[in-house]
């Protein structure tokens, strides 16, 4: 029984944290129909930030959020302008490829200035909270709260403010967007920019629970993706819902197979994955209809 | 000048048919030239292998070109097949003792098996479907390979007997290649061919008129599967070693997809010019920025995606405009003619 609720504290709290993960991913997908391949990517090097600023300036992991955003913004929105609307309305297969290249280029450079050593961060946030026989660690704790709250700021923006407003109207009819008014290409580089501040943010969250290296993008990548798919495009509380499941599956998963470690979360998201696409193409809870490709 | 007509004039008189003869009598010539030549080291042996490597590539991005080229279905986990040809090369070479023949046959059957099983599961999915969920087979065998230690040897990989038998490995894997090429130009002109681009062109058209799409998907799925089981096969026998990282490399994905799209999607010769562009330019790259050399060619996949999206054999034979004015028309047009008129 002990196993059982610590394991769901657990779950909760890495589904919290894949909220954060995967929104950014599930956003840009929902609004632009790009399959943003660099996700994880864009998390590492949210993380790498937050390494660099805890290093050399012995910031808190979770301080540097107000400067790792911002810079996040910055980078995506350059991005975007200057690469990403070029093939926005392109075949998928050509934003598929721009975006794979983008994640070898940047897990590459990282390595680059890096090198591949596995990096960790030192903060003040230790100890836990103890519940009978269950332990509740504080970084977890922290973390899915940090999480979110970012989910909620987004989520009211998109739902008041009216730039949240011409992103979710680009969303649903990109024609019918531009003819009220809407400038597409500023609200796309604005979306793909707040997506990957967001997905920056997600990166520095998972700096205190787990190594960073240059190539610790690509699972993310995946499980963002099996995420969106069980909950649709763009939809913020089916994301919430999908990340709570992958989140308790895989910790399930760890704890009562044994011998396998965590590792066999990544196999847990693509049996997810696949299973959701052959029963419910359209994901579980609904959400964004993908923008038409042709 | 219209690049069209110059293609159609060679085209016309034979020549190219006549380089491509002479090219392959030289390259079949090759190993034995160090038997008649008065110098011994003419050819090397590390010249042979990094032919053979090519040859290797030049395969492996025909047989992606034959599931992503024609059908459209961009196939991000096609090095799965060539991990399976590898991995049933290493563990029944390894620790059931076979001979190496057997082993490469086994390796193919089970890469074509596997590819049917996942084709039925993930063919009926539509476009970047499809390819996240090969992303995802890819990844989930590689933990896969390292989870099942007592069977795959894990993290620490396997040890294949040695095998030194260069000249072996080249004609193996240049008969390979000439195959690969020579039945793609088969198929490209037979129905299943034209069914295939078919489907890439207008899937739902292709249905109504009453092609069982998936069957034809499924079955160039496994046929392309299949012979990277074999590459893989090969290239474990040569290496010696495997484990998952080296086998299951993720830039290997890349590779095959930017020399078939630098060759041109689609089209027979394309990835063959590719993959040997690539290697070349690889070889340099290597050699002097070993470093950067991931980063490069990512770029160099972005550049080509922007500025020659049909790559060097579809730029060549489309006819529509020069080249030159089709890819100004290209990058200076596309950022506000495209966001603005397209429906």
């Amino acid at each position: 029984m002990d196993q059982f609720l610590q394991a769901l504290i657990n779950g909760v709290a890495l589904g919290g944290f894949y909220a954060a993960m995967v929104l950014g991913f599930s956003i840009i997908w929902g609004v632009m129909g790009v399959i943003n391949l660099a996700h994880g990517e864009f998390l590492m090097i949210g993380a790498y930030l937050a390494w660099i600023m805890n290093r050399y300036f012995h910031w808190e992991p979770f301080a540097t959020l107000i400067v790792v955003l911002p810079v996040m913004f910055m980078l995506g929105y350059l991005l975007q302008r200057l690469l990403i609307n070029r093939v926005v309305e392109r075949p998928p297969l050509i934003s598929l490829l721009v975006t794979y290249a983008l994640s070898i280029v940047f897990a590459n450079i990282l390595k680059l200035f890096f090198t591949g050593t596995p990096r960790s961060v030192d903060t003040v946030i230790a100890g836990f909270w103890r519940l009978g026989n269950v332990t509740i660690p504080v970084v977890k704790t922290s973390i899915l709260v940090i999480s979110i709250l970012m989910v909620l700021t987004l989520a009211l923006f998109l739902e008041y403010t009216r730039l949240g407003k011409s992103i979710r109207a680009a969303a649903q009819n990109r024609n019918a967007a531009r003819m009220v008014g809407i400038e597409i290409s500023s609200v796309y580089a604005i979306t793909f920019a707040i997506c990957i501040a967001l997905t920056g943010g997600a990166g520095v969250l998972i700096t205190p629970i787990q190594p960073i290296f240059p190539f610790m993008g690509q699972p993310f990548t995946l499980k963002a993706f099996a995420i969106t798919t069980m909950s649709g495009l763009g939809n913020i509380w089916g994301a919430l819902l999908g990340s709570l499941v992958l989140g308790l599956l895989e910790v399930y998963v760890a704890t009562y197979i044994p011998g396998v470690g965590t590792n066999l979360g990544i196999v847990v998201s693509y049996v997810i994955l696949v299973l959701v696409l052959i029963i419910r193409p359209q994901g579980l809870f609904g959400g964004l209809k993908p923008v038409e490709q042709t | 000048m219209r690049s069209g007509k110059v293609l159609a004039y060679i085209r016309k008189i034979h020549l190219l048919r006549w380089i491509l003869g002479l090219c392959l009598v030289f390259l079949l010539m090759l190993p034995l030239l160090n038997s008649f030549a008065v110098d011994d080291d003419l050819v090397t042996g590390s010249l042979l292998f990094s032919l053979t490597q090519m040859f290797m590539l030049v395969t492996l991005a025909s047989n992606w070109n034959l599931i992503s080229g024609f059908t459209g279905y961009v196939d991000f986990g096609h090095i799965t097949f060539f991990g399976l040809g590898a991995y049933a090369t290493g563990i029944l070479m390894s620790r059931a003792g076979w001979t190496f023949f057997p082993t490469l046959i086994a390796g193919a059957g089970l890469a074509a098996i596997f590819a049917v099983l996942i084709g039925r599961a993930t063919m009926h999915l539509k476009g970047p479907y499809f390819s996240i969920a090969m992303l995802g087979t890819f990844t989930a065998l590689r933990e896969l390979v390292r989870l099942a230690r007592p069977f795959t040897g894990g993290g620490p990989g396997l040890t294949l007997p040695p095998y030194l038998n260069r000249p072996l490995f080249y004609y193996i894997t240049l008969f390979q290649a000439v195959v690969v090429i020579a039945f793609i130009w088969w198929i490209r002109r037979t129905e299943f061919g034209a069914t295939l681009v078919a489907i890439r062109e207008d899937e739902i058209g292709a249905e109504t008129r009453g092609i069982n799409t998936t069957l034809h998907k499924v079955v160039a799925f496994s046929l392309a599967a299949l012979s990277s089981g074999i590459v893989g096969g090969l290239w474990a026998y040569q290496n010696t070693f495997i484990d998952p990282d080296i086998v299951f490399l993720d830039s290997r994905t890349i590779e095959i997809a930017m020399m078939t799209m630098l060759g041109g999607l689609g089209t027979v010769a394309g990835p063959a010019i590719g993959a040997m562009l690539i290697y070349w330019l690889r070889d340099i790259l290597w050699a002097n920025f070993l470093q950067y050399h991931l980063i490069m060619e990512g770029i160099l996949l972005i550049i080509v995606v922007l500025f020659v999206p049909q790559g060097i054999m579809g730029t060549l034979g489309d006819h529509s405009g020069t080249t030159m004015r089709r890819l100004w028309r290209r990058w200076f047009g596309a950022a506000e003619s495209e966001m603005d008129n397209k429906s």
